[in-house]
């Protein structure tokens, strides 16, 4: 039982730090939206 | 009657403003806010000859008439306000006669407001211990102003200046540059679409976020016939009008003031003829690296070898105390001495800081860059490359992002592509870990060895960059030029809160910046290094007891055999032989060729990577460096670490291009990914190259 739980905590952490290093270095974050109220050079006019 | 006239004093902050404002006024000021607002408005009055009488108004100091804040708006609505019962007869701009040509912008800006404007050059008793001369007749012709010098310190020129003042109708009213020079057609079009006012007024209408009571931006863009432009271009040509008026202010100075440093007698210049003297200069930079380099080895061993026995007994802790199992050998394997890989250079890295914060406190900083810059123009890179290379030793990222105050392309792509070579902090632990285990710890002259490689290292990659600019001015063929300006700030007695706060910040970043990246990657690891697939891996123990049934192993030896088995099985051991071959020729084994491969994504994870791959092997309590240390070369079964080896592994990690961020910087900075992998393919190259002549050579 103990050894089961060790083994599932495990995974889990390893889960955690792959999913942390993917969206470290290989996630694509969006381009934060401009706001198309003013002659800010957006082209959006 | 005595007539009463409006007089503005504006001027930089510490030009000695209020000075020149208290001598005029004497006991007759007092002082409240403007309305609705929390800046100081200081009034007086002063008696001029002829019986005139001047209501002075004490304005705010400013730079420019660039507002950035609440204080410099109460100047520009002032001075374009008319219709302001305070509005000045005239403007007198108060300069330092020490920061002639900073002050001058402002000067130039309230002229070509066309306001009668007097330049008043305070601290003029300075001019003999800083080797100045002033052409007076010459400034006053070129600026076509009236100019008083004065010493508010001294009470001297003050009733030559109360002259001026009283003259004040004589003074020409002349703008110094006419803004069809900074962009014809946009102020054309501006010109036509308000013909009966000033173009410089108007445009610091439209530039400026300010109150400006009856001509507002509304007005202007009111207008269907005037097309205002972007706020990126507007800035452009503020950046534009800038220049513009720096290149007047420099011609005009070029005959009218002459600096002699070697004339100067206060104890800056004596002290700046001595810190960027062509030959002292130099050496005396140089002893004080050595210096640093020295301290940051004495200072930090020992709470270093405590970091370094706090988490060896911390993992052990660890395993004696939580229940037996997978989660428990992580945390106290690969959690814990990953870790201890990065904290045990904390106070390395702070005192390195320590030392970069009081130099660039006390204003010596300033010295080295201008005494880098005489090096840079040799090899084709401007002054302003000085500043990224520098930083660089911090973290090649905002250094490259640094670069985009450099105008020329050509310029600026080799400082971005030379940058890398720079030690940045993040090499900072594979060199203390290496130096350490293969450089010995004797002394010549007093200075260690390991200080001195530390310090060499660094020489090596500050040279290579410079070498690398020299290379690429030559064989990328791009014609541009561009100028550097640097101010050199007086000396002063470092802040203990600044240089506090400045050790902090940095430390924090190292450590937090890379240590998420590090845990996780020790996690990784620990995993692969933990686990393995086949007979080899799963039925280790009863493969290593055959193996070594005719020895006499004690219960120790055997275990630590099955360990390293494992190891070689594992994951993380079949990628590592796989790969191992190519670093074979380099003095490498598969451990250090998966630090190799872990540590582009730092390069500060290599010691992380070590420190878990020996602790999943090794279950003694043991520190780091220790077990490096211990480790054999499997294939020669002599010492793993060695001169050889080190010094390869010191080059390496000195040439090449393992860091990710920065090649995706450099891909954002250069909007291709042309030059990140050139940049890869070169520098990894390069590194493996002369790895492998130091390993052939010296092995």
């Amino acid at each position: 039982m103990n050894t089961t739980i060790q083994n599932i905590l495990v995974l889990i952490t390893l889960g955690l730090a792959l999913a942390f290093l993917v969206k470290k270095f290989f996630w694509k974050k969006s381009a934060p939206k401009k706001s198309c109220g003013g002659d800010d050079g957006c082209g959006c006019h | 009657m005595s007539k009463q006239i409006n007089v503005a004093l504006i001027g930089n902050p510490n030009t000695g403003k209020t000075s020149v404002f208290n001598a005029l006024t004497g006991l007759n000021q007092k002082v409240g806010n403007y309305p609705g607002i929390t800046v100081e408005k200081k009034q007086g009055v002063c008696k001029l000859p002829r019986g005139v009488k001047a209501h002075i108004i004490d304005l705010p100091g400013t730079y420019s008439l660039n507002a950035s804040s609440l204080d410099e708006n109460v100047v520009i609505e002032l001075l374009l306000n008319k219709n302001d019962k305070d509005f000045p007869d005239i403007a007198v701009v108060v300069s330092d006669v020490e920061n002639l040509k900073r002050n001058l912008l402002l000067f130039t800006q309230i002229k070509d407001l066309e306001i009668p404007t007097i330049l008043v050059i305070n601290m003029a008793d300075r001019m003999r211990y800083k080797g100045i001369s002033l052409d007076i007749e010459y400034l006053e012709e070129h600026l076509q102003t009236k100019i008083a010098l004065i010493s508010t310190r001294k009470n001297e020129g003050i009733d030559e200046l109360k002259q001026l003042i009283s003259n004040y109708k004589v003074v020409s009213v002349t703008p110094c540059l006419n803004p069809s020079n900074i962009d014809k057609t946009y102020f054309e079009s501006l010109e036509k679409a308000f013909p009966n006012q000033s173009l410089y007024k108007l445009w610091l209408v439209i530039t400026q976020d300010v109150n400006f009571g009856k001509t507002d931006r509304n007005e202007v863009q009111a207008i269907a016939s005037f097309k205002t432009k972007s706020k990126a271009d507007l800035k452009r040509l503020q950046q534009k009008e800038t220049i513009k008026r720096y290149q007047f202010i420099n011609n005009v100075l070029k005959k009218g003031q002459t600096i002699d440093r070697s004339q100067a007698k206060d104890l800056r210049s004596k002290l700046d003829r001595v810190l960027t003297h062509k030959i002292f200069g130099y050496l005396i930079f140089f002893i004080i690296l050595l210096t640093i380099f020295q301290a940051i080895y004495d200072w930090a061993q020992i709470p270093m070898e405590f970091i370094d026995g706090a988490f060896a007994s911390l993992g052990e802790l660890t395993k004696n105390t939580l229940p037996e199992g997978a989660f428990t050998n992580l945390i106290a394997e690969g959690i814990i001495p990953g870790l201890g890989g990065i904290v045990i250079f904390i106070p390395q890295i702070a005192f390195l800081f320590l030392f970069i914060a009081v130099l660039e406190e006390s204003g010596y900083m300033s010295r080295v860059v201008f005494l880098m810059d005489r090096v840079m123009r040799r090899f084709g890179l401007s002054g302003k490359s000085v500043v990224p290379l520098i930083s660089g030793t911090a973290c090649a990222i905002p250094a490259i992002m640094a670069t985009r105050n450099i105008e020329s392309w050509k310029e600026r792509l080799i400082t971005i592509l030379v940058t890398p070579f720079t030690t940045c902090s993040a090499r900072l632990p594979v060199y203390l870990i290496i130096i350490e285990l293969v450089i010995p710890e004797g002394r010549f002259l007093g200075l260690g060895y390991q200080p001195l490689t530390l310090m060499l290292l660094y020489l090596i990659g500050f040279g290579t960059s410079v070498f690398s600019a020299w290379i690429l001015n030559k064989v990328l063929k791009i014609r541009s030029k561009t100028f550097f300006v640097v101010e050199m700030p007086n000396y002063k007695l470092p802040l203990f809160k600044n240089v506090g706060l400045t050790v902090l910040e940095k430390t924090k970043s190292f450590v937090f910046g890379a240590g998420k990246i590090i845990l996780a990657i020790s996690i990784v690891l620990w995993f692969l290094a933990s686990y393995g697939p086949g007979e080899n891996f799963n039925n280790a123990e009863n493969i290593v007891k055959t193996e070594f049934a005719s020895q006499n192993l004690s219960q120790g030896e055997l275990q630590q055999k099955i360990a390293s088995h494992k190891l070689e099985h594992s994951f993380i051991g079949i990628t590592g032989r796989a790969i191992e071959p190519a670093i074979r020729p380099l003095g490498y084994d598969w451990k250090i060729g998966i630090a190799l491969i872990s540590s582009f994504a730092a390069r500060e994870v290599f010691v992380g990577t070590l420190a878990t791959i020996y602790s999943v092997e090794d279950d003694d309590v043991d520190t780091i460096t220790n077990r490096m240390a211990k480790d054999t070369n499997r294939i020669t079964g002599g010492k793993l670490f060695t001169l050889a080896s080190g010094i390869s592994l010191l080059l390496f990690y000195a040439f090449a291009m393992q860091c990710m961020s920065t090649l995706a910087i450099v891909k954002k900075e250069t909007n291709t990914w042309k030059w990140p992998v050139l940049q890869l393919i070169i520098m990894t190259a390069f590194a493996y190259i002369v790895a492998l002549i130091a390993f052939q050579f010296l092995k």
